[in-house]
């Protein structure tokens, strides 16, 4: 059953979907059916995001994008760890802060964000700071799970060769809780894009979003969609490089992922 | 238990064997990574009940939140901007905007926009998810697509919809089914593809029909997993309901808040922030409600 035929039609099949959809938009493209500021064909769509990519001024937006949401995203991966850390291995933390947490957890965060712009100005840091809040739950709630899933025997055997509580933390726990932690930032990462996208499109001047809005507004869906190819594009090679980064880093489990080795 | 092979409970990643090998699936031991899907899942809030201590600690949970209000109440005594207002003075906000009916009928909108959309969008992912799990054409069809579309944002599909279908609620429902199919879909997925082989090859031995199998083992025992993806839909459908209705829209929670924002009506404006966090907290409630029904045969891991 196995060999290179065997391999090439399981290619096949999987690509199989994704061909016929683009099969039957360029066909009711061509047709003539809709107007093709509805169904754009998709050789247009790629002239555009040709046009896009060599067009400074687009990379600068998507510049903007990307800057909003890993700052957004790295000050909750840093202060999320450390709360999750905390959170899990002392029982008082996690009392004082426990409840909070899960009480705020289902509240959805972006009613807040005018009260954001109004705190922080209509720019970056109103959305920096809206993703910063989305991005630390998943990220603390999944780093304290893990730090409470360290296997007890490292705990006592670290503390028993002599390592300080702070050393057993950094040296044991944050390393045993790196898959846990890895999958709050595969969770985090899409929200953070999410996010940026969703503040740009509802108040902005730049970034991405606002460039899919400012699309929309001027009838241009052929550049519509070639943005919102590029966000796609921008999406999945953010969640491949932290991907490769977790395979790197917790090198002793490989994550089963749709990412080719 | 415990160790660095219990860890992850995340359905990103499982020990199944990888689609792309066409291998055949292995036999896996019980109590190894396939029990993970038993234990409490991914975006799980913490529990405050397990394991913390009972009399000092609690009151000192309580005491944080009631202190910080405690703190906001004292603070907006103070000069302040006209933006903040008090807790005491949000609360009576609300009441009133309760009686003069200004809030309900948004309510009403913005539900009515976002339970379609939740509960088609998790339905039909839920379904394809599991199906996806246990019928390896289906996986190979399905998979791809939804995994590598997975990490964009579906929100930017909102101007094409619009365009197709009109600016009205059904845009907005498509969208917020639209995000809501791809956790219900991956969690659903894993869940089915966890099920322990023992569990197959004994139901099997003992004469079930692959009908049967699907309904009785390997749907039980993706179902922490698929409360797990719902539960994550349920609050992607929120945020997704209030950033279209804050797009464009002329009713709805989302629409009342940045219509009170620029008419510079604070009182309204945090009257459907709080309504917002309260029908975001109450469904999250419920669905945990459900999900405490539904797997009441669930042993309680301790960890």
């Amino acid at each position: 059953m196995s060999g290179p035929w065997a391999d090439a039609v399981s290619v096949l099949r999987r690509l199989a979907l994704l061909a016929l959809g683009a099969l039957v938009w360029e066909l009711v493209a061509r047709s003539g059916m809709f107007s093709p500021i509805i169904v754009p064909s998709i050789t247009r769509i790629g002239r555009e995001l040709w046009w896009l990519a060599i067009q400074p001024e687009s990379l600068v937006e998507a510049w903007y994008s990307v800057q909003r949401a890993l700052s957004g995203f790295a000050l909750a991966a840093v202060a999320g760890v450390a709360l999750g850390v905390l959170m899990g291995r002392s029982a008082l933390a996690a009392a004082v802060l426990g409840p909070l947490f899960s009480g705020t957890y289902p509240i959805p965060k972006i009613a807040l964000f005018p009260i954001f712009i109004y705190l922080f100005g209509i720019g970056s840091l109103s959305k920096v700071v809206l993703i910063f809040l989305e991005c630390l739950y998943p990220i603390v709630v999944t780093t304290q799970a893990g730090s409470r899933a360290v296997n007890r025997v490292l705990l006592w055997s670290a503390a028993n060769m002599g390592a300080s509580r702070a050393r057993i933390l950094w040296r044991v726990v944050v390393p045993a809780a790196a898959p846990f932690i890895f999958a709050g930032f595969r969770i985090a990462l899409p929200i953070a894009m999410i996010v940026v996208i969703i503040t740009e499109m509802i108040s902005s001047a730049d970034g991405l979003g606002y460039l899919v809005m400012y699309s929309l507004a001027s009838f241009k869906t052929d550049r519509m969609l070639a943005v919102v190819v590029a966000i796609a594009l921008l999406g999945v090679s953010l969640d491949w490089l932290v991907v490769r980064l977790r395979d790197r880093l917790v090198f002793w489990e490989r994550l089963d992922s749709y990412y080719a080795d | 238990m415990g160790g660095p092979d219990m860890a992850p409970q995340t359905p990103q990643r499982s020990e199944a064997p990888r689609p792309s090998r066409g291998a055949p699936r292995q036999a896996r031991e019980p109590g190894g990574p396939d029990m993970a899907p038993q234990t409490p899942q991914r975006s799980e809030a913490p529990r405050p009940s397990r394991g913390a201590p009972r009399s000092p600690y609690r009151l000192l949970a309580l005491g944080v939140p009631l202190a910080t209000l405690a703190l906001w109440q004292v603070a907006s005594r103070f000069d302040h901007p006209e933006f903040v207002l008090s807790p005491i003075e949000i609360a009576r906000h609300f009441v009133e905007a309760l009686r003069s009916g200004e809030l309900l009928p948004h309510v009403g909108a913005s539900l009515v926009r976002s339970l379609p959309g939740f509960v088609v969008g998790s339905l039909v992912g839920v379904v394809l998810g599991l199906l996806a799990g246990v019928a390896r054409s289906m996986d190979q069809l399905l998979s791809p697509v939804v995994f590598l579309t997975y990490p964009v944002p579906k929100i930017v599909f909102l101007p094409i919809v619009m365009l197709w279908v009109g600016i009205g609620d059904l845009s907005k429902i498509v969208v917020i089914a639209l995000a809501c199919f791809y956790p219900c879909f991956i969690n659903a997925y894993y869940g089915a593809r966890g099920t322990p082989t023992i569990m197959v090859w004994s139901s099997l031995n003992m004469g079930a029909r692959r009908s049967q199998i699907f309904r009785k083992v390997v749907v039980p025992s993706a179902l922490p997993l698929v409360f797990a993806g719902l539960r994550v839909s349920l609050a992607l459908s929120f945020i997704l309901l209030f950033s279209t209705e804050m797009i464009n829209a002329r009713s709805g929670l989302g629409f009342l808040i940045r219509q009170s924002e620029s008419s510079l009506r604070f009182d309204l404006m945090y009257v459907a922030i709080v309504a917002v966090a309260a029908l975001g907290y109450a469904s999250d409630r419920l669905l945990l409600l459900v999900r405490r029904r539904a797997l009441a045969w669930q042993e309680v891991t301790s960890r």
